[in-house]
């Protein structure tokens, strides 16, 4: 593919050599990600482990070995293991049962379970809700965490300061958690501090 | 508040990245997760160049490296010249790749520091990575068992650094590898990795580790507390059907044990008699010549007639929480249920917690009936966890309405306190240890599951003089309230104290199945102030031991003592009685499944299969190569004597689904194997 990375510069991989590092990873993390995501669709799940996989190369960069195998076997060996270790993780860990609903409700006091992220219905319902919201918060929000751009970035993007780019986001955050809350069926004062 | 902001924020961020349709990485993620990358790559490169300066100016090698090359050079032309020309060629091109590698390596050495974690694998045989499973299972025995020792040295209800250690190291044990310490990874936006690095289980348990094999000569005192309560087998209930293997540390093997009703004998005089039975018996496969002790302690029965009249006061959360699920709705069903069950000269108070706690009606006797449902009625959920509130209020009523006599018992109903106050867990739970001694006692209720805190409910239940149970259905309302009312309310004896004292003669060496967090040192058996079990009336108690004989031996195996407190007047009594083993044959290892079939009762063999099960649901090293199908088929042969037994029917229904979940998740890990390999 990228001629950089033939075989002669497999060793430096091992070497760390800045350049030849950037052109490897940058191919490498959409396959990654394409790898986690059929694995359990839930991005930032995904994107955690790209980073994870991406930081255990860099620093074990030295133990590669042009002499055993592509880099791209290598960084796929890192991913697979991840893999194990996240299913270990999740196994010794009760897991949701079908209601997403009450962890919507709590969704201020207690970090999500990755796998009510990954029931189908979850994204259904925070599309429902965030298309009620007022159409500057829906850019916000979309801009922000779907296509990961900076408070800056947006700030240029839409033509105000950063400052009440910020505020935005915080409205934005605050009314779709009432959005949320309010479809979800119970009762919404649940908080367990 | 900052918290919760933070929680917030992440969750949003989680929830509205859903909602994106490709499968691509977002741009703006790969760009700052190469530059992070590169500039972590530059950190450990200046690193490397540190080390290898250091090392050349440091230490003045070159003159024995000359000579160690000279060395090499040397054996080179001698091989050379004994080997055939083909070999020749291909030696010559690795001795190449080793020249060009010297400088890998020693980068190889001085990266070390910097790369702590587990060094990335390359591509490994099928044959090198079951070595490498093989040998993180084995770390994982290690951990295990260390924890154990550590536990079986500590009092087994405080809380303490080496336990939590422990518990950790099993974590790491489990894993086969280190978590990211601090400076670990950079936080993805909005990762599932919390702040503080601990995994974010909402539900809470606790592994108190499993006890080992002691060799007799070593130790022949066993000494445990008495448990009667069963929990962990209703909770294990609940995640089955939920469609989830449950956490090892959820299964408590003498709460599964217990839960079954077994038909031992009431005494008539005494306020215990102890039962014992034995037979050839091994848990998973290669062990040979070991037999299964059934230890069955059974209390006197009350009348319901007969029983004491109460004072039952009751603290109830209704924070926000205990709507999820109509937890709070299934509380309610619990208590009508109750009510319409107790005497006359019985009285209920009630107390609630949300955000604050509060009296909600002061003890009114049963012939009230009509309010004290009117105000069950009333109740509903909302606000915070002000648990500690909530408790202290309930004693006050309590104690104010003590009555000499009377059963006075503070009964919490709750998902678990999550934010028990200002003053912690350790403050409440001395408090409630306080007024159990002045006669008010405590019973832990537990319901709900997606917050719930196992630990510490069976702790002030514990604490409390009581017991604790988990009710997961209205069925299990039922088994508490209405079928066993007097046994939960009435206590027979306090502080139960069990050791047995095995004869080094005859048995070789021993294993108690389950009560690890019940453990009492063998010299704590005859202090009186050293807390025991609570036994309520016509309660039985069951424990196993696995034993291993000397061939041959016949005779007294053991001595069984029983110290107890009188529940009324605190009179102890300590009586004992011995097991013989005359009837003990060795047997082949596969003579064992049959002799265990034709030597026991059908109950010994309940409370086996029962055993067994959890057993494997924890993974006890000591069970393994034990098949959930076997225990299935075990479990089947016991419905098919006693056809209609619920408890039977629904234990068998949980082993079958236990024993898919397990396949399911085998087969799952050999699938994503497998694709690894492919790739």
């Amino acid at each position: 593919m990228a001629d950089k990375l033939e075989q002669q510069s497999w060793a430096e991989i091992a070497r760390g050599d800045a350049d030849i590092w950037r052109e490897f990873i940058s191919r490498e993390i959409p396959q990654l990600y394409g790898m986690f995501m059929r694995r359990w669709p839930n991005p930032s799940l995904a994107e955690e482990l790209v980073q994870k996989t991406v930081f255990d190369a860099v620093r074990g960069c030295g133990s590669y070995d042009p002499s055993r195998g592509s880099p791209d076997e290598w960084i796929f060996g890192i991913a697979r293991n991840n893999i194990r270790l996240e299913m270990r993780r999740r196994a010794s860990r009760p897991s949701v049962d079908g209601d997403i609903s009450r962890y919507l409700e709590a969704i201020d006091s207690e970090p999500l379970p990755d796998e009510v992220l990954e029931q189908k219905e979850t994204a259904v319902v925070v599309r429902r809700a965030l298309s009620r919201l007022e159409s500057k918060e829906q850019v916000v929000l979309k801009t922000k965490y779907v296509e990961g751009l900076s408070a800056r970035d947006i700030a240029q993007r839409i033509g105000i300061t950063e400052k009440a780019v910020h505020s935005l986001l915080y409205r934005a955050r605050i009314s779709l958690r009432r959005q949320l809350k309010r479809m979800a069926p119970l009762d919404k004062q649940g908080q367990k501090l | 508040m900052k918290r919760k902001d933070k929680n917030l924020e992440k969750n949003i961020s989680r929830l509205v990245k859903l909602t994106g349709d490709s499968n691509e990485p977002s741009e703006a993620f790969s760009k700052s997760l190469i530059n992070d990358a590169l500039s972590e790559l530059a950190k450990s490169g200046k690193g490397r160049q540190r080390e290898r300066r250091h090392k050349f100016t440091k230490i003045r090698w070159p003159r024995i490296l000359a000579y160690a090359a000279s060395i090499l050079i040397v054996c080179g032309i001698v091989i050379a010249l004994t080997m055939p020309p083909q070999k020749l060629g291909e030696l010559g091109r690795s001795a190449e790749k080793m020249a060009l590698k010297q400088g890998v390596y020693r980068e190889e050495i001085a990266g070390k520091p910097v790369a702590v974690l587990e060094p990335p694998k390359p591509p490994v045989s099928r044959l090198e990575k079951a070595k490498v499973a093989k040998f993180t299972y084995g770390s994982k025995l290690v951990a295990g068992s260390r924890i154990t020792n550590a536990m079986a040295a500590e009092a087994p209800s405080t809380p303490s650094k080496s336990r939590f250690s422990g518990e950790k190291a099993r974590r790491l044990g489990s894993c086969g590898k280190p978590e990211p310490g601090p400076g670990g990874y950079p936080m993805a936006h909005g990762g599932t990795t919390p702040p503080n690095g601990e995994a974010f289980d909402g539900v809470f348990f606790k592994n108190y580790g499993v006890n080992p094999f002691v060799d007799t000569e070593d130790d022949h005192l066993s000494t445990f507390a008495t448990d009667v309560d069963t929990g962990s087998y209703t909770i294990v209930r609940r995640f089955l059907h939920d469609g989830h293997l449950p956490p090892e540390k959820a299964v408590r093997v003498e709460e599964f044990v217990n839960y079954f009703k077994y038909d031992y004998p009431t005494p008539q005089e005494d306020v215990f008699r102890v039962y014992a039975e034995a037979a050839p018996w091994k848990f998973g496969t290669g062990r040979k010549n070991s037999y299964l002790l059934r230890l069955g302690l059974k209390a006197m029965q009350i009348s319901e007639e007969n029983r004491k009249p109460a004072v039952l006061t009751f603290v109830i959360d209704v924070s926000g929480s205990m709507n999820r699920e109509n937890r709070l709705g299934l509380v309610k069903k619990a208590l009508r249920m109750l009510v319409e069950k107790l005497r006359e000269d019985d009285r209920i108070g009630i107390a609630v917690y949300g955000s604050r706690g509060r009296k909600v009606m002061g003890h009114r006797r049963l012939d009230e009936k009509d309010e004290i449902l009117a105000t069950i009625e009333s109740l509903h959920a909302g606000g915070s966890t002000y648990a500690e509130e909530g408790i202290r209020i309930g004693y006050e009523m309590a104690e104010s309405a003590y009555r000499k006599g009377y059963i006075n018992r503070v009964i919490l109903c709750s998902d678990g306190v999550a934010n028990v106050g200002r003053t912690g867990a350790d403050a409440i739970l001395e408090v409630i240890s306080k007024k159990a001694e002045k006669g008010v006692t405590l019973s832990a209720i537990g319901f709900g599951m997606g917050n719930y805190n196992d630990v510490l409910m069976e702790r002030l239940g514990d604490k409390g003089n009581g017991h604790y149970t988990y009710i997961d259905t209205i069925v299990e309302a039922k088994r508490i309230f209405e079928d066993n009312l007097t046994g939960t309310l009435q206590v027979v004896a306090r502080d139960v104290k069990v050791q047995v004292d095995f004869n080094p003669a005859v048995v070789r060496s021993y294993r108690l199945i389950g009560y690890e967090n019940r453990d009492v040192p063998d010299e704590k058996f005859r202090d009186d102030k050293y807390d025991g079990g609570e036994v309520g009336a016509g309660h039985s108690v069951t424990a196993l031991y696995e034993l291993k004989l000397w061939p041959g031996k016949a005779g007294t195996a053991a001595t069984t003592y029983v110290r107890y407190k009188d529940a009324d007047t605190r009179a102890v009594t300590e009586f004992k009685s011995s097991i013989a083993t005359d009837g003990f044959m060795p047997l082949a290892e596969k003579e064992i499944d049959t002799g265990f079939e034709s030597a026991s009762s059908f109950d010994f063999r309940l409370a086996t299969v029962a055993a067994e099960f959890a057993e494997v649901l924890r993974k006890s090293y000591w069970a393994k190569g034990a098949k959930l199908s076997d225990t299935l088929r075990r479990a089947q042969t016991l419905l098919h004597e006693r056809p209609g037994d619920a408890d039977i029917i629904e234990f068998v229904d949980l082993i079958s689904k236990a024993s898919q979940l397990m396949k399911k998740t085998d087969v799952e890990l050999s699938r994503t194997e497998d694709n690894a390999n492919e790739r």
